[in-house]
């Protein structure tokens, strides 16, 4: 009665579902592979923004990430391209005075957390093993499509940070660390993957640069608020919240796009340059030898927005017919197997309901156990004990 | 030299026991770390008496860890409660029955074991010898700290299970010594059916039912016999001598295997018994031998166990419980090798080290080897540190549940305090099981220098 | 307990079921096969204590897969397919802010029965499948909704945190499982992916009232999802979101005292700061209601206004298209509703009805048969109690007159986390003040022991009280257990969470039967109003607070307990392998050598030497003693050798 059939049983069929599919991906991939041109060009952009703070007093934190997002969704990228972690909930906090509802600036003029938020990861989930599932794309079969990165060699991805760190680290909600070498491997097995064709790593923590140190896959380019030693620091306090609500570093890094749209020619170069020391109150670090194109070329919406080259081709394109082709098969064979699962289901149910109620026998003790049935064990087992006890004074006598 | 008013102080400890069963009211002992470990408490019977009575197994939902007739036994037991009286109170008259009697098993067996050594002194021309140093009665002495013995007071009136284990053990070594073979394996199949670590005792009582109680090593009478054989003695009295070496008697042991197996197929059929149509012996293996050797529970107790897989790396886990585990039987080996002679010693080391080393340790385990060790109060009468071990246990004692207080009930401390004073018993431990060990075999050798000078 | 009823039973319920759905739903849906459609709806009621209720329900039901393939016009197609993949039945997800005050806001209507749920996600569903496979299928609905609505519904998965009850949550044959998350934090991104559910979204019809800012100030917030599938009737959503507000009036200076005051005068615009801007163009009906109590209805019903809208203790500020009345079983009338038709308003002319007050007016709810609380006894971080509380409110002597002998049944529903080892043996039960036996209350019990990191505990308790009781008690005695370090969350200290425990009374029915109004009508709320629902009430959640060891320590741990087990080891070993003998005979030997030369010398002067010879002999014996041991390791090795070949 106890054991109500809790135990995850195996299951036969969808495994078998499972297999198929295995086969039939390849095939897919190969079908798409053929269709692309060889040379992996720009054609996707993804945005993972982390917020690695928890609790109240990080408001900061959590408005920094959001407001990148906002940036980034205005710029272009989608939402389904738009990994977000929020370590805490700030928004309907109970202490938050303005409910459902972040600033990042004294004046509340702008709400980031709008109607149309998603965040993809938050509060306990958000820790470094999730983080580094996200970058390196290695998840449980059941974690759905909008907490992936499924991001691939022509993509784009922007990686931004933010938290309290330390040298050669990050904290994860005060209880974690996220150590440079982490995040170098995970950056390595991306690359390996081909997960990315550029990444930009924007972090805004003390000693920001320090994170960097440790990478060594071309096509990433670095940006760190601090130098080792040095710490970044927040921009300013709202005292209608009663925190500070933006670090110095997002907030000029904002300031900057404040002034672009989707269709805005700003180089990288120019972005770097608008970082000034003596505002930042810390030195913006970049490490650029990893990233071969000139920086006076690349234009800032490469990474934080959605914007690529159009490309024409002579032919049309085939890839997708072929896809198709295979996925309704794919289908026809799923309805198939659904209906047997059904048809299956009220017979298997039955006969678990008829195993249980039978005994399970207990072998050699059986014929024994027929004798005492209708007993109270209790009473059989002391008199036992009295037999055993017997016994013993007996064996005992006797052996003396 | 017996011990003047034996009779009368060992009806006191009872009395003082029955006293705080019946008048103490509830002392809350049942709760304390040191006192009850998953395995051992009664409450957890209790629940687990309770679950079998709603036609589950006693098993499901991990609390109780303990043996089937122990549930048949104190289960109906747990269930009344008087008024005016702790919740275990008939329970607790048990203990302190079962108390006396492994108390009065210990006198037994020092008694077997003073004629032993009589005799084999006699043997060897030594009673003289040793007749200028303090020869006590050990089996009154071993039983009176066993009665007098804080820890085994406690552990008696604090509604656990271990008093049982305890006497099971005793009657065991009480069975070897006498070479009741049916005893013994009626004590040993009993012992580690409660407690599994009791197992690695066989040892011991194959060479107790197979050479006879502890003698001095039988290099000695061999040296003596040589050394009569060259002065010309009278025969009749060189093979008196050489009677002190005994052989290794083949009977009794293969009657105790015989009685081993008789008592393991009467336990497992009558835990099969009890637990017939909830859950079977497997969940009984699973849940009691699975649960003591894999250390599933982390709630703090007196040893350091806890703590170690509380906070250890999951992935070295499974490698520190081999190693915890193999530590046990790990030195089994050379101490039978070095200790045969003694086998009786040798069981009280084992238990020891159990002790130190078992996954839920507690105070009712201290309580039997201190026991033990009475029984050796003449051979150890050189031990050294006794002093820096009876003021490190009197601290130890008292340290810990104030640690335990200011980190559980005060929230002021940390589990690092009590860790610490883990720590430290479990360095006093040591330091007992090895002084115990090396003095011992001092004494052999101050025999020999007697028996060669 | 009981044995599961057969298959058949199960069928012949949901067939029950589903026809109840049907004829429920309307005409429309029996008259047109294969139409989807769409309904908004939104019920406004003055509270008690100054607050106001705004209850939204949207449905959306789809028929059949077969009829239209798995193409959707209105149905959203996330869920229908989430419905095919899972098989599922039914399935229910809220996510609810604050607690629903059964005192002040009633505990015995519709809205406390069946839309009042626990603070957090609250997650059940029942699946069409083999029992073998419902918990990986679980894992995946679960993964699949956290994706959905953007909350860590995935915590779900593990087998600690869901159960499986079988009569204490709903009847079932064990293909439900339920779960809570009471610690979820609900926020705009949990309405931003229901609200896209819906056809218009939030862009027009009632969901366009849906203004983040006011609707998180709220004291209470829940916004839940339900679903029924079958392969008759197709798949019908309910979504309804429940908010009790502030009313935002200028008026609000005495706010928090009831007595002499006038309740405070709100309009919808008041209430979301928005103003209805017409219908939703694809919705079937678009309906407004505002609700009145029974303690408001009888009042106006003894003065004899004619004009129901506009009475002498209230005016509404429309007109309302009809006026609904509910006759409970005695034919007395308990609450009535105005209904308001918003399809005819646009945005040029937009729809803002309100309440205004003409004489201050105190009623109160009807409340539920006992009001249950939980709280946590004892100190410390050993051990403690759970002790559940029902205290009477006296409904039943309004109910069934006040006979002696009668009794009231209450089914206790309660899941525990592992790490609260609960004593079920330790279960006391104390009515008015005196200690009862177990047997005298409780009818059935069915526990779910919790196991160590695998199962919560699960406790479904079927009780019977006396009437003329006044309160009870239970307690329930806990260990509190002690978890690895990387088992303790971020915030530790903070203390665990033990999900709301559920108290039902199945003898009483919180339906409401509306006679005037035929079935055609086709409004889902109405509908839902009436149908069979026993009152419930969610107990409060409980917070736990748990020792934490130190989390700075496993390095030094694992030092020191190496150490001191190192030592142990090194030290025995050591006594044992030190063989005194052995020592004094190398301490004789170098005693010989020094010797040696005097030795020498007295050979020279011709006198007999004995120790020599005794030392050769020991030294030939000890030389055969190396000997034997080196062979012995040897063959050792051989034999070992050979034999890992072998093998």
């Amino acid at each position: 009665m106890a054991s109500s059939g809790r135990r995850p049983g195996q299951s036969g069929p969808p495994r078998a579902l499972n297999i198929l599919r295995g086969l039939l991906l390849p095939v897919l991939l190969a079908a798409a592979a053929a269709a692309e041109p060889t040379a992996t060009i720009h054609n996707n952009n993804w945005a993972v923004l982390v917020c690695t703070s928890r609790f109240w007093f990080n408001y900061r934190h959590m408005a920094n990430t959001l407001s990148l997002y906002r940036t980034v969704k205005r710029l272009g990228i989608p939402d389904e391209r738009i990994i977000l972690m929020l370590a805490d909930d700030m928004a309907c906090n109970p202490r938050n005075s303005y409910p459902a509802q972040v600033f990042n600036n004294e004046n509340h003029q702008l709400n980031l957390y709008g109607d149309n938020v998603e965040v993809d990861y938050r509060g306990y989930e958000v820790t470094v093993e999730n983080f580094l599932r996200v970058l390196v794309g290695r998840h449980e079969s059941a974690v759905p499509r909008s907490k992936r990165l499924l991001s691939d060699e022509g993509s784009h991805i922007l990686l931004y940070m933010t938290g309290h760190g330390g040298d050669e680290f990050l904290k994860f909600q005060d209880s974690e660390e996220l150590q440079s070498h982490d995040l170098a491997d995970a950056v390595k097995q991306m690359k390996e993957k081909h997960r990315f064709k550029e990444l930009l790593i924007m972090v805004d923590t003390c000693q920001a640069a320090t994170l960097f140190s440790q990478l060594q896959s071309p096509g990433v380019l670095a940006i760190g608020s601090s130098m080792k030693g040095e710490n970044s620091y927040s921009h300013h306090l709202d005292s209608d919240i009663g925190v500070s609500v933006v670090d110095r570093f997002t907030y000029y890094t904002l300031a900057f796009f404040e002034k672009l749209n989707m269709y805005s020619n700003a180089s990288l170069n120019s972005l770097f340059n608008s970082y000034n020391p003596s505002m930042l109150l810390s030195t913006a670090y970049y490490r650029k030898d990893l990233y071969e194109r000139p920086l006076n070329e690349v234009p800032v919406t490469n990474f934080f927005g959605s914007v690529m080259k159009t490309l024409h081709t002579d032919a049309a394109y085939t890839g997708f017919l072929a896809a198709h082709d295979n996925e309704t098969s794919m289908s026809i064979r799923d309805n198939l197997h659904d209906h047997s699962i059904l048809k299956n289901g009220a017979t298997a149910r039955q006969s678990k309901v008829e195993k249980d109620a039978q005994l399970t026998p207990h072998g050699w003790t059986e014929v024994l156990l027929e004798q005492l049935e209708g007993k109270n064990t209790d009473v059989v087992v002391v008199y036992g004990l009295a037999t055993m006890g017997i016994l013993l004074a007996l064996s005992t006598w006797l052996s003396m | 030299m017996a011990i003047r008013h034996y009779w009368p102080t060992a009806a006191a400890a009872v009395g003082f026991r029955l006293v705080l069963v019946l008048f103490g009211g509830d002392l809350h002992l049942a709760s304390r770390p040191e006192v009850s470990t998953p395995l051992t408490s009664l409450r957890r019977l209790a629940e687990g008496y309770w679950l079998k009575q709603a036609s589950m197994s006693p098993y499901s939902g991990s609390m109780y860890h303990g043996s089937p007739l122990l549930l048949s036994v104190l289960g109906p037991l747990t269930n009344s409660r008087p008024d005016g009286h702790h919740a275990h109170v008939y329970s607790s008259l048990i203990f302190v029955a079962v108390d006396f009697l492994a108390a009065m098993l210990i006198r037994a067996t020092g008694q077997k074991l003073q004629m032993a050594r009589n005799r084999s002194l006699k043997s060897l021309d030594l009673t003289k010898a040793l007749n200028n140093t303090a020869n006590v009665s050990a089996g009154d002495v071993a039983s009176l700290i066993y009665l007098w013995n804080p820890w085994a007071i406690v552990t008696c009136v604090g509604s656990c299970t271990s008093p049982i284990e305890n006497l099971m053990v005793v009657t065991m070594i009480y069975g070897a010594c006498s070479r009741l073979a049916p005893l013994a394996a009626f004590g040993y199949v009993m012992a580690t059916h409660l407690s599994l670590y009791p197992a690695i005792l066989i040892v011991p009582v194959i060479l107790l039912l197979g050479y006879g109680p502890d003698a001095p090593p039988p290099k000695l009478f061999l040296l003596k016999g040589s050394s009569a054989s060259k002065s010309d003695v009278p025969d009749n009295d060189k093979t008196g001598r050489l009677r002190g070496v005994q052989q290794f008697s083949w009977k009794p042991v293969l009657h105790f295997l015989f009685w081993l197996f008789i008592w393991t197929c009467y336990v497992l059929l009558l835990s099969s018994v009890v637990l017939k149509e909830v859950g079977g012996l497997h969940d009984m293996f699973e849940k009691t031998y699975g649960f003591i050797l894999t250390v599933k529970d982390l709630s703090p107790n007196i040893g350091v166990l806890w703590y170690f897989f509380a906070e250890v790396f999951d992935f070295f886990r499974s490698f520190f419980l081999i190693v915890f585990n193999m530590n046990i039987i790990f030195m089994v080996l050379p101490l039978a090798i070095r200790l045969k002679h003694r086998p009786c010693f040798l069981a009280f080391v084992y238990t020891a080290i159990v002790a130190i080393l078992k996954s839920y340790p507690s105070a009712g385990d201290s309580a039997l080897y201190l026991g033990l060790l009475g029984l050796f109060a003449n051979e150890l009468a050189e031990m050294q540190f006794t002093f820096f071990l009876f003021f490190g246990y009197i601290g130890v004692s008292l340290l810990s549940p104030v640690m335990h207080n200011l980190w559980i009930w005060r929230g002021t401390g940390n589990a690092n305090f009590y860790f610490a004073t883990g720590l430290a018993y479990t360095c006093l431990q040591t330091v007992l099981i090895v002084e115990s060990v090396s003095s011992m075999i001092k004494h052999d050798r101050k025999l020999r220098l007697l028996v060669t000078s | 307990m009981a044995p599961p009823p057969p298959p058949a039973g199960r069928i012949v319920f949901l067939s029950f079921l589903l026809t109840a759905a049907v004829a429920a739903a309307g005409v429309a849906s029996a008259a047109a096969p294969g139409q989807e459609e769409f309904t908004e709806e939104l019920l406004l009621r003055p509270l008690p204590d100054r607050k106001a209720l705004a209850h939204f329900h949207f449905r959306s039901s789809a028929p059949p897969a077969d009829s239209v393939g798995r193409h959707h016009h209105l149905f959203p197609k996330a869920i229908s397919q989430l419905v095919k993949k899972y098989h599922i039945s039914e399935l229910e997800l809220s996510f609810s802010q604050g607690r629903w005050n059964y005192e002040q806001w009633g505990g015995f209507d519709p809205m406390s029965t069946s839309n009042a749920k626990p603070p957090g996600v609250e997650l059940w569903a029942v699946f069409d499948l083999p029992l073998s496979e419902i918990d990986v299928t679980w894992k995946n609905l679960t993964h699949t909704l956290s994706g959905l609505f953007c909350a860590s519904i995935n915590f779900l998965e593990s087998s600690t945190a869901f159960s499986a009850p079988r009569w204490g949550f709903k009847l079932n044959e064990g293909n439900l499982r339920y779960g809570a998350l009471p610690r979820e934090a609900v926020c705009t991104e949990n309405l931003t992916p229901w609200l896209k559910l819906l056809p218009c979204r939030d862009k027009a019809g009632i969901a366009s009232l849906l203004y983040r800012p006011s609707i998180y100030k709220g004291y209470y917030h829940s916004q839940k999802l339900k679903l029924r599938s079958s392969q008759s009737v197709g798949i019908i959503l309910d979504q309804t979101l429940t908010v009790v507000l502030q009313p935002n009036t200028v008026s609000g200076k005495q706010l928090h005292s009831t007595r002499g005051q006038l309740q405070p005068n709100w309009s919808m615009r008041h209430l979301f700061n928005r103003k209805l801007s017409g219908k939703c163009l694809v919705s079937k009906s678009s309906k407004i209601f505002i609700e009145v109590d029974k303690g408001i209805a009888d009042k106006i019903n003894k003065t004899g206004s004619d004009l129901p809208w506009n009475n002498e203790f209230f005016k509404l500020s429309n007109y309302p298209d009809r006026l609904i009345k509910d006759l409970n079983e005695l034919e007395v009338q308990s609450s009535s509703l105005y209904e308001y038709d918003v399809s005819q308003y646009s945005e040029e002319q937009p729809f803002d009805v309100g309440i205004t007050w003409k004489l201050p007016l105190i009623w109160s709810c009807v409340p539920s048969p006992f009001h249950a609380s939980r709280f946590l006894m004892g100190s410390g971080n050993e051990r403690g109690s759970i002790a559940l509380s029902f205290m009477s409110t006296n409904l039943h002597k309004q109910i069934f007159g006040s006979p002696n002998d009668c009794s009231i049944k209450a089914v206790i529903f309660q899941v525990v986390p592992w790490y609260v080892k609960v004593y079920y043996h330790s279960l006391e039960i104390f009515i008015d003040g005196n200690r009862k036996t177990i047997s005298e209350v409780v009818d059935k019990i069915h526990v779910t022991p919790s196991e160590d990191k695998l199962l919560p505990g699960t406790l479904e308790m079927l009780l019977r009280f006396p009437c003329n009781m006044q309160s009870a008690t239970l307690t329930l005695d806990f260990d509190k257990g002690f978890l690895h370090i990387d088992e303790y969350p971020p915030d530790a200290n903070q203390g665990f969470d033990i999900p709301s425990a559920l108290v039902s009374f199945p003898e009483f029915n919180s339906a409401r039967s509306y006679p005037e109004i035929d079935a055609s009508l086709g409004s889902p709320l109405i509908e839902n109003f009436q149908e069979d629902s026993i009152v419930k009430s969610y107990t409060e959640a409980l917070l736990v607070p748990l020792t934490t060891p130190d989390f700075s320590m496993p390095y030094n741990v694992i030092t020191f307990t190496c150490t001191v087990l190192a030592l142990y080891f090194g030290s025995l070993l050591n006594a044992l392998r030190r063989r005194i003998s052995e020592e004094e005979r190398e301490l004789k030997k170098t005693v010989t050598r020094h010797g040696l030369i005097r030795l020498w010398l007295a050979k020279l002067r011709g006198q007999k030497v004995d120790p020599m010879e005794s030392g050769s002999s020991s030294e030939l014996a000890g030389s055969k003693k190396l000997l034997f041991k080196v062979v012995f390791v040897a063959v050792a090795a051989v034999l070992f050798h050979y034999f890992s070949n072998n093998s």
